[in-house]
Order: structure tokens, then C-alpha cells, then sequence
């Protein structure tokens, strides 16, 4: 793992949002280099910048100073190469399910065979291939997950990055899209960056796991986890590392919850 | 399903029977308040002998140039408006204006400016149905959630393809209320100015029907417009609707 080429480069990537206070930082010199094949989950305290860190990775949202080497290359547009997929998923609703799933290699001008052909090879790896001709809202919430993440790989691209894509989902469903999810990585060697707030969901799935601290967000600690696939929630060695994840964690939290509350009454 | 397809002509028949009725009472004399046979027999004879084929034919191609028209430069116009912040700023306010003018309001300065023809009577139709399908294909593209459009960009979109691919089907459902209320005001404006503007038409058939006292035709010609109408409405445009609200899941 340690050997691989790096393929996502992030040098002193600093953001802030202008405000009715003036700037408020968001992000603050964010260092990181991610390594081909690798499965980086990114964990912070609610508001810390996660979404937007990703929105800049996937050259949707700029930032204020830095630069994202991809390859080498500097990230200054969107590209198919590194798909989001959003924590609101983003799937039209006036396509079915294989339209959806076909809709970045329509973009790619890719002839309709060949598009109807890729679509189900992806569909019959997330197990929805009997649900092609539905739409969007006649899909459960991990359906539509499963939807989005073939919709995302079809499109072959380098870099897969996802933004707590299982958040609102009931914990039966999240456990199984953790066991696919890592299926699926092991299948296709994609690089995938993934945000949670939950840790223990994070150590489940990455291979490394980092933690931001609270706004302006900074890199807290950085945790190798390098315990067996496929790993269940639940198992005893992923919780002892989630602690210690979690005291990293949880101080940055309890900060946030303080932050708020001066804030409350100071008004 | 089938109880209320049963219903529906069970009071249609009501319907029939209680007019039917009112005219064997004589509360009126026959040429004010014909009978609905009288009405379905005038009908059958006007379409029979061509008169009325003829007239439906004559609005039906007024419509359909000036509807068409509208979609159009409608359609053009409020993607315009949409994309460029200046041109919305400047004709947001006067559009608005100009939509709550009854369009049968433009019927005098058309006569002006095209004389009594066929371009004049479209003018009005157009004016009648522009405003609605540029303010929704606007406000359609306008608040088409900015999530679709990051999706779509980020899978390789770009300008017309994001466009045509995500923007315009993002808008569709807002564009097509836009194009239904057009066709009411297109149609309603059209039969204003057939009315007035006496030129062939179904309107022209209406005013005539008056001019001979003939109650019948007055009747069965306002059956045929209504019929017309929701023709257009329900079964064609209102089709559409009820296919895109069945895949958002919004109907």
C-alpha cells in the first residue's frame, strides 16, 4: 500500500466563506497526498469544511489559496475523472435507473449499446439490475444509494469521492452498503475518498483515517488502519481503534458545542 | 375507475334529462332555449354541410400558427431572460406588465398595424399566450436545483450538453404549466377576436348564429369550442404533465 503512486495531491488548501462578520475561515493549510487505490475516510466535527474540501478535490467549488494536484496536474475545473457523488445524491428524477446510471457516458458520446452494456455490468454489481426501468422515487433510500454509486463508477473515473453517503440511512441498510462498498472497492482498485461523521464507519472502511479538527479546519491526527476485509462494524479490533479516534475527536467536538453555545448568548 | 367513468354518465345523462325536461315545461319559448336534440341536430347538419368543419378548420390554423409562435419566441425569450442577469433586469417588470393585459386589449393597435387580416387575429393570439411561457420557462430554468447542475458538470457537462441534457428536463415540468396556461389564454383570445373581428372562425359562426337568431347554432358552436379546448388541455398537454409528474413521483 505504502509503495503506490500518489494520485490526489493537496498542498496548503485554505478556504474561507464571506460572511455577515466578514471571513470566516474555513479550511486552513490542509496538506495531504493520497495514494493510488487507497481508501481515505476523512472525519470532522459537523461543519468543519468536509463538504467543501470535497467540492474542491472534484474541481466543483475553488479554493481561496492552495492548489489540488491531480496527477500532477493542478484541479481548476470539474472532470469525470474524480466523481462526487453528493450527500443529496443528485440522481434525475426524469430518467430511470439505467438512464441514470448511463448518463456520464452519454456525456462521453459513447454509442448506446455500448452505454446499455456498461450500465448493467454496474447495476448487476450494486444488485439492482431487476429495478433498470424504475425512477428515482420508486427506489428505497439504499437503492438510490446503490444508484448513484454505479451511476459513479460507470463513468470510470480515477477518483471517487463520497460525501457521508449513507448518513440518513436506518443502520440495517448502512451495514450492508459497508460490506458492498467494500466489495466493490476491492473489485475495481478505485481510489476512493470518503467523509463520515461517523468514526466507527470510518474505520470500518478506510485504510487511513483523518481527522479534521473544528473550524478553520486543520488535520488533527491521521490513524493507519490496517485490520482484515471484509470488516463488520462491529468487530472488537475496529472499536479499540475507533476509540481512539473518537478522543481525537470528541475534544473537537465539545469545542464546537461551546463555540455555539457563547455564541448563543452573546446575542 | 369503472364507478366513476359510470358516474360521469350518469349525470351527464341527469344533465340531459333536466334541460330536456325545462324544454317540454315551456318555460321559454323554443328559438331562446332550444332542446338538446335540436342543439345536437344542428351539429350533425353544420358539420354535415362543411360550415362548421370549415370554421373549426380556419381556428384551428390560427391557433396553431400563433400558439406555435408563442412556444417559440416564448420559449426563447425566457431562456434569455434566464441566462442573462441584464436582459431579466431590464424585461422582468415589463413582461409582468404586459401579461396582466387581457390580450384582447392588443386587437385594436393590431388592426392598425396589419389591417383586417389573418396576421392581425394571430398577433392577438400570440400576445395572448407569449407572456405566460416566458415567465415559466424563466422561472423554470431559474429554479432548477443547483444540485442537478453540479451533478451534471461534474460528470462531464459542459455549456449546451448540461443545457440540453440537465437544464431543460431539470425545467420541463414548470415549462409545461407555462405551456398549458398559454393555450387557455391563446385559445380565449383567439375566440375574443373572432367574435369581434368577424372573419370566418368559430367565433365568426358564434356571432352568426346571434345574427339569425339561430339558438341552436349558438349553442352547438360553444359545445364545439369547450370541446376543443379540452381536447387540447386534457388530453394532449395535460397527457405530457401526467407523464412527467408519474417519473418525478410528484402526481
Amino acid at each position: 500500500m505504502t509503495n503506490n503512486m500518489v494520485i490526489l495531491k493537496l498542498e496548503n488548501i485554505s478556504k474561507y466563506f464571506i460572511g455577515r462578520n466578514g471571513k470566516l475561515p474555513v479550511l486552513k493549510n490542509i496538506n495531504l497526498e493520497i495514494e493510488e487505490g487507497e481508501f481515505l475516510c476523512i472525519v470532522g466535527p459537523s461543519g468543519c469544511g468536509k463538504t467543501t474540501l470535497l467540492n474542491i478535490i472534484a474541481g466543483l467549488e475553488r479554493s481561496n489559496s492552495g492548489v489540488v494536484l491531480h496527477k500532477g496536474k493542478s484541479v481548476d475545473m470539474a472532470s469525470p475523472e474524480r466523481i462526487l457523488i453528493f450527500q443529496e445524491l443528485g440522481l434525475f428524477p426524469w430518467l430511470t435507473v439505467q438512464k441514470n446510471v448511463e448518463f456520464g457516458l452519454r456525456l462521453k458520446k459513447i454509442s448506446s449499446k455500448e452505454r446499455e452494456k456498461i450500465a448493467l455490468e454496474y447495476l448487476d454489481m450494486v444488485n439492482l439490475i431487476k429495478f433498470k426501468s424504475a425512477y428515482i422515487h420508486e427506489l428505497s433510500g439504499g437503492m438510490k444509494q446503490r444508484v448513484a454509486l454505479a451511476r459513479a463508477l460507470a463513468i470510470n473515473p480515477e477518483v471517487l469521492l463520497m460525501d457521508e453517503p449513507f448518513t440518513s440511512l436506518d443502520a440495517q441498510t448502512r451495514d450492508i452498503l459497508h460490506v458492498e462498498i467494500q466489495k466493490i472497492w476491492s473489485i475495481t482498485k478505485k481510489t476512493i475518498v470518503f467523509v463520515t461523521h461517523n468514526v466507527r464507519e470510518a474505520v470500518c472502511l478506510g485504510n487511513r483515517v483523518i481527522v479534521f479538527s473544528s473550524t478553520p479546519t486543520e488535520i488533527k491526527a491521521i490513524f493507519r488502519v490496517d485490520l482484515e476485509r471484509p470488516r463488520h462494524i462491529e468487530d472488537h479490533g475496529l472499536m479499540e481503534i475507533a476509540r481512539l479516534v473518537l478522543s481525537e475527536l470528541k475534544f473537537e467536538i465539545e469545542k464546537v458545542f461551546e463555540e455555539e453555545f457563547s455564541a448563543k448568548t452573546d446575542n | 375507475m369503472r364507478k366513476r367513468i359510470i358516474k360521469k354518465i350518469f349525470f351527464y345523462i341527469i344533465l340531459f334529462l333536466l334541460w330536456e325536461g325545462l324544454v317540454l315545461l315551456k318555460f321559454w319559448p323554443e328559438y331562446i332555449f332550444p332542446s338538446p336534440i335540436k342543439v345536437f341536430k344542428t351539429m350533425i347538419a353544420g358539420l354535415q354541410d362543411l360550415t362548421f368543419l370549415i370554421a373549426i378548420g380556419i381556428s384551428l390554423r390560427r391557433i396553431l400558427i400563433g400558439y406555435g409562435i408563442s412556444i417559440l419566441f416564448g420559449g426563447s425569450l425566457g431562456l434569455l431572460m434566464s441566462k442573462f442577469k441584464s436582459i431579466d433586469d431590464t424585461l422582468c417588470g415589463l413582461i409582468l406588465g404586459l401579461q396582466t393585459l387581457p390580450s384582447i386589449c392588443w386587437l385594436p393597435l393590431s388592426l392598425l398595424w396589419f389591417g383586417l387580416n389573418e396576421r392581425a387575429i394571430i398577433f392577438v393570439v400570440i400576445m395572448g399566450a407569449l407572456f405566460s411561457i416566458t415567465i415559466a420557462t424563466d422561472s423554470g430554468i431559474k429554479n432548477v436545483s443547483p444540485l442537478y447542475i453540479k451533478a451534471g458538470r461534474n460528470m462531464g457537462g459542459r455549456r449546451f450538453r448540461l443545457f440540453l441534457y440537465v437544464i431543460i428536463p431539470a425545467a420541463l415540468p414548470s415549462i409545461i404549466s407555462g405551456l398549458k396556461q398559454g393555450w387557455s389564454f391563446a385559445w380565449r383570445s383567439l375566440m375574443a377576436g373572432e367574435l369581434l373581428f368577424v372573419n370566418l372562425g368559430l367565433g365568426y359562426l358564434l356571432m352568426m348564429g346571434r345574427e339569425l337568431n339561430d339558438m341552436s347554432q349558438v349553442i352547438a358552436v360553444m359545445l364545439i369550442i369547450a370541446l376543443i379546448s379540452i381536447f387540447v388541455d386534457k388530453l394532449i398537454l395535460g397527457r405530457i404533465e401526467l407523464s412527467i409528474r408519474r417519473k418525478w413521483g410528484t402526481g
